[in-house]
């Protein structure tokens, strides 16, 4: 008898185990393996990576070109008080615009989609960060005197949009996904008023998405990696 | 026997949770997740980027060699530090600037509760505007630059750059004029959904739009040279 109800349970146990594991299986499968069988697919995989690879060889050649740049104009001014005033303007100017890579103290803020179980939510959209969320603690921390500030590594520009695709973030053409970091330059003592009671991130957290605010002494914020330019507004 | 099917539960709750592993590593932004049209679309977009920062390399070498050739002669040299100057200051809002673009006037709603117009409510106007490719934006003749927070003061007043502006709204922007609307209107746009809520929206398109500077110094404390 106690030997029957033992195989039993563990019989059962067996079955949830075996369940639970062809649940994961399918999950896996539909996200990714179906996907990859695809030949087109495929093809487009490579190519987006070869563009990508591309990119980030010209972008770093880039970086040492403008070093030189920034270089060959202080050479050509050194010699001239005016001129160098002007050089040394444009490249405070560089840091402030966002094409130049900058460091300081700051915050580190990070969200991230909770981790609640979806079933226990009354609507699964509160459970994650949306645009609208990372825009007002963008809109924060400048309200909190931020200087410069990046999102996963992309910096902010005057142009730059924050817009919702599907469920990852299009910051200056590149999809970004949760959890996010935010790395904002500037006083740290003001920035981390994001904390204080009724501040943004306890607002966020009762919604049960995760926050942090990290203070650092050294932030370093990588420059713009796309082209600012004008083409519609001339200045006046 | 007991141990056996002891054995068989450990193998399949290891199994498991490796699949909850392999779950949770499933990076949503990684193209390997990615179905044909979004991987179309993200071929499109690192193309862009790679043929728009090649231009930016071809360009900083011209600078470069202009300033090598004009080395001896100082106003030739003085006239480039110009340039690059003019072109800094107009990236930065310390310049007016005209182009085409719209012209968004917003009226509140007369004796309404919901009738206030909000800081977050100019804040989705000007991100709409950003990603329709705005190149300056003012609202109430205030510049927004990079670093410009809009806050509620009050019912009654907004503070963008550390200036009050109230109701009603002039938001001009310049860039593609077509473009510039569309991202307000129809289909969930902002300017729609005011209009929902009752205030007054116009938005005129125009050929020729100014946008003032920023009026104030443009300064750091906290980045470091």
């Amino acid at each position: 008898m106690n030997k029957l109800k033992v195989s039993i349970v563990l019989g059962i146990m067996c079955f949830v185990l075996t369940y639970g594991i062809f649940l994961q299986i399918k999950t896996v499968e539909n996200s990714n393996m179906e996907v990859s069988q695809n030949y087109e697919e495929n093809n487009l995989r490579a190519e987006v990576l070869k563009f990508k690879e591309k990119y980030d060889n010209k972008a770093k050649d880039l970086e040492k070109l403008e070093k030189d740049l920034e270089e060959e104009r202080k050479e050509a001014t050194q010699d001239n008080t005016e001129l160098e005033n002007e050089e040394i303007q444009i490249k405070k100017a560089n840091k402030i615009i966002g094409l130049s890579e900058v460091t300081g103290p700051g915050v580190i803020v990070t969200l991230q989609d909770s981790e609640m179980n979806p079933s226990n939510a009354l609507n699964i959209s509160d459970l994650l960060v949306h645009d609208l969320d990372v825009l007002n603690v963008i809109n924060e921390l400048k309200n909190a005197g931020a200087e410069a500030i990046s999102i996963n590594g992309q910096r902010l520009v005057s142009t730059t949009a924050i817009s919702c695709e599907g469920n990852v973030i299009n910051i200056n053409k590149v999809k970004v996904g949760a959890p996010f970091e935010i790395k904002a330059i500037g006083l740290p003592e003001s920035l981390s008023a994001l904390e204080r009671p009724g501040g943004y991130l306890p607002f966020l957290e009762k919604y049960s998405i995760k926050t942090s605010l990290e203070k650092s002494n050294q932030l370093t914020i990588p420059k713009y990696s796309g082209k600012l330019e004008f083409s519609y507004g001339k200045s006046k | 026997m007991i141990v056996t099917i002891g054995i068989a539960c450990l193998i399949l709750a290891c199994t498991m949770f490796m699949q909850f592993k392999i779950v949770n590593q499933t990076d949503i932004t990684s193209i390997e997740t990615m179905r044909e049209e979004e991987l179309r679309q993200e071929l499109a977009n690192w193309k862009q980027k790679y043929e728009e920062v090649d231009q930016q390399y071809e360009e900083v070498e011209e600078k470069i060699e202009e300033y090598k050739n004009k080395k001896q002669s100082d106003s030739e040299t003085a006239a480039l530090v110009k340039e690059e100057l003019e072109q800094s200051n107009l990236l930065l809002g310390k310049t007016d600037v005209e182009g085409e673009g719209i012209e968004i006037t917003i009226n509140e709603a007369p004796d309404n509760d919901f009738s206030i117009i909000k800081a977050s409510d100019l804040l989705s106007i000007v991100n709409s505007l950003r990603y329709a490719g705005a190149e300056a934006i003012s609202i109430n003749e205030e510049r927004i630059l990079t670093m410009t927070d809009i806050v509620d003061i009050n019912d009654t007043f907004i503070k963008v750059n550390g200036q009050r502006i109230l109701a009603p709204y002039v938001i001009k922007a310049i860039g593609n004029k077509s473009y510039l609307e569309s991202s307000l209107v129809g289909n969930g746009g902002y300017a729609d959904q005011l209009r929902n809520i009752g205030h007054d929206v116009k938005i005129t398109q125009m050929d020729k739009v100014l946008v003032k500077k920023y009026n104030g110094e443009i300064t750091y404390k906290y980045i470091s040279d």
